[in-house]
């Protein structure tokens, strides 16, 4: 009676340590995420904050760090910087009137029928009064300059012609990888893959002479950008492949026996079953077009009106080369494909991992 | 359009009334025309095109001034050791950036897996954003991040300010570890339970099986990552692009060939250090591929034969 009150308060207080265990465990693991997270992200809000900063605050070297203007008082028509004098009773905050070697005049913007304070001090030393207080000057001025509505035009143009070209000829030619008994077909999805891994600087000075007024004469056209496209994306074209073949046969077979051709089996067989691959895979290349760069820096550089947000964006922040215009840039750039990925997060990711795993 | 291009060859093929299995090989051949096409034509003819420019001292402007001149642009590149330099910043740059983002990504792959973890889909979503922000931001929050420690700390406290790039790449490496964390976290995720729990019987830490067993049934997607992290370092194409930066381009060597054909206008030397790339490139991956037979645990072999 005595051991097994003794034994089952030792379990009690093991069971008790076990858990206290398992919480310290997990709470450690959490807490490493979370400031793992922190600290991965950070430039993120920074970025934010910093677009939001009036340009003059950090001439200031004792500026806060947020986004504030100075405070100021007007007095008799005229805006007066606010600083922190320090006085015999304690430091205030009173408005810098005429400013002297030894001595100057201030005001009090609590009570400015008191009159101007002779105040004996150099006031450079002192520290002006800051408000936090965001601005969207940076945003306005780099709106004013820019075209960014065309550019969002043109980005959304061009990828959606391009989107329907690349998932046209994708789909079709995954389709004939993963469905059909063809001669040496191992040695072409071979080829296939090997061309994912080509460096595209190998087929940059033909291209460009094919594309050039020598030939087709399509610079400053949105052609060479898309026509491509139309021939299929090798990663895709496997992306969909494996996805494809992952699909049973014996639907095919069905409608096969009930007089369905190739087409319409691909049709209304394999596409309803491939919907979130084929998202993917649309996903995949939106977010390309998107973030091109290189292609409209060669072709497009002589047709200001013709380019996309990413190369314009890059192109006309020269213009103002502070922070503030940078982290404008870099804001309105990422925008778009970041709320994309978090609209589509559930199945984008998921699908992205199976389809890859069976390489 | 193709696709009603095909369909109509289709039936035409139909009343010719071949083999089963050829005809089918024929539908099969449609299907794969476009992508056919546009490898002979965009891919094929042009890489053989730049072996010829190559030889020459092709220039943009004045293309019927061509000469032939043999191997000449080859035996400039090794006296040129500015191309040098490119070339071993590009392969510096892999060396660089390929480990760190795969340590990283494989570590977070692994604390993944603890089922402790709360809150995985949103941290994963997290994780995987910064893989899809384009360059273009990433270069502006990089440059106006240094403007600004150099305006909060560097000026005030009189430190000399930061120079140069060199930080910029263990950046974007580090934001690029989206997709190599995902296939190697849902690689993790695939290995059977069972495993682990008879080498747990066994008495192995989670360090041990960590390093004898996990290591081992993912190194598939291990090498995967790998050569998708070759390819990106050699400009091939990515799962995620994310578009390149104007006047300063990641791999060096990439921007000293647009700087060859651009700027001084030699396609023909540029040409030649595509080539030269290619071949380095070709060669890494090959001899990776090799390697793969030692290390790749391959659990069924070769499905390619059963299509």
């Amino acid at each position: 009676m005595k051991f097994n009150r003794k034994a089952a308060r030792r379990s009690d207080a093991s069971r008790l340590t076990l858990r206290l265990w398992d919480f310290t465990g997990t709470a450690m693991l959490n807490l490493f995420m979370f400031l793992f997270l922190v600290a991965y992200l950070s430039p993120l809000p920074f970025m934010v904050i910093a677009s939001l900063t009036p340009r003059d605050q950090f001439l200031d070297a004792h500026a806060p760090i947020l986004p504030s203007e100075r405070v100021k008082f007007n007095y008799e028509g005229k805006d007066l910087v606010v600083y922190k004098v320090p006085t015999a009773e304690g430091v205030k905050h009173w408005a810098l009137y005429k400013p002297g070697r030894t001595s100057s005049q201030f005001i009090d913007p609590a009570n400015p029928a008191a009159g101007l304070i002779e105040w004996k001090g150099q006031w450079r030393t002192l520290r002006s009064v800051y408000e936090f207080k965001p601005t969207l000057q940076n945003y306005q001025d780099f709106l004013s300059i820019a075209k960014i509505p065309l550019y969002f035009k043109n980005t959304i143009i061009v990828a959606l012609i391009s989107e329907i070209g690349v998932l046209f000829s994708s789909i079709a030619v995954a389709y004939g990888f993963s469905r059909f008994r063809i001669p040496g077909v191992k040695y072409i999805f071979f080829l296939l893959i090997a061309t994912i891994m080509i460096p595209s600087n190998i087929t940059l000075v033909p291209t460009y002479y094919l594309f050039s007024g020598h030939v087709l004469d399509w610079i400053g056209t949105w052609l060479p950008l898309l026509v491509p496209h139309f021939f299929g994306s090798a990663i895709l074209i496997f992306l969909l492949r494996q996805n494809f073949k992952s699909i049973p046969r014996d639907l095919d077979e069905a409608a096969m026996l009930d007089g369905a051709g190739p087409l319409r089996i691909l049709i209304s067989v394999i596409l309803p079953q491939s919907i979130p691959v084929v998202t993917t895979v649309a996903l995949l290349h939106f977010f390309y077009i998107w973030n091109e760069t290189r292609l409209s820096s060669l072709y497009l550089g002589i047709a200001p009106n013709l380019q996309m947000v990413s190369f314009a964006v890059q192109r006309n922040q020269t213009y103002f080369f502070t922070p503030e215009a940078l982290m404008v840039g870099a804001l309105i750039v990422m925008v778009v494909p970041v709320v994309v990925l978090f609209l589509s997060q559930r199945f984008f990711m998921q699908d992205m991992i199976v389809t890859q795993i069976e390489k | 359009m193709d696709l009603v291009n095909q369909s109509k060859l289709w039936s035409k093929i139909k009343p010719a009334k071949p083999t089963r299995l050829q005809q089918e090989a024929r539908i099969g051949l449609l299907f794969l025309a476009p992508w056919l096409i546009g490898f002979v034509l965009l891919k094929a003819l042009p890489i053989l095109a730049a072996l010829v420019f190559s030889l020459t001292d092709f220039k943009m402007l004045t293309p019927e001034a061509t000469k032939f001149v043999g191997l000449e642009n080859y035996l400039r590149f090794f006296s040129d050791s500015q191309a040098g330099a490119s070339l071993f910043g590009s392969l510096g740059y892999f060396l660089v950036t390929v480990p760190l983002e795969m340590t990283v990504a494989l570590a977070l792959a692994a604390i993944f897996t603890n089922a402790r973890l709360k809150n995985k889909r949103i941290s994963q979503t997290l994780i995987f954003m910064t893989s899809i922000i384009p360059s273009t931001s990433i270069f502006f929050i990089f440059l106006g991040s240094l403007a600004y420690a150099d305006r909060l700390f560097f000026k005030p406290y009189n430190l000399p300010p930061i120079e140069g790039f060199g930080l910029l790449l263990p950046f974007m490496a580090l934001w690029s570890i989206g997709p190599g964390f995902l296939i190697m976290y849902s690689a993790m995720e695939s290995v059977p339970n069972e495993v682990y729990e008879a080498a747990r019987v066994d008495g192995a830490g989670p360090w041990a099986r960590l390093v004898y067993i996990t290591l081992p049934m993912i190194s598939p997607a291990i090498f995967f990552t790998l050569v998708i992290n070759l390819t990106g370092a050699f400009g091939g194409s990515l799962l995620l692009d994310r578009g390149y930066i104007l006047s300063f381009s990641l791999s060096p060597m990439e921007s000293y060939i647009n700087t060859t054909m651009f700027n001084r206008a030699q396609l023909g030397y540029a040409s030649a250090l595509a080539w030269i790339t290619f071949a380095v490139m070709m060669t890494i991956t090959v001899l990776l591929f090799r390697s793969a037979r030692r290390w790749v645990y391959f659990p069924e072999e070769d499905e390619e034969n059963e299509v």
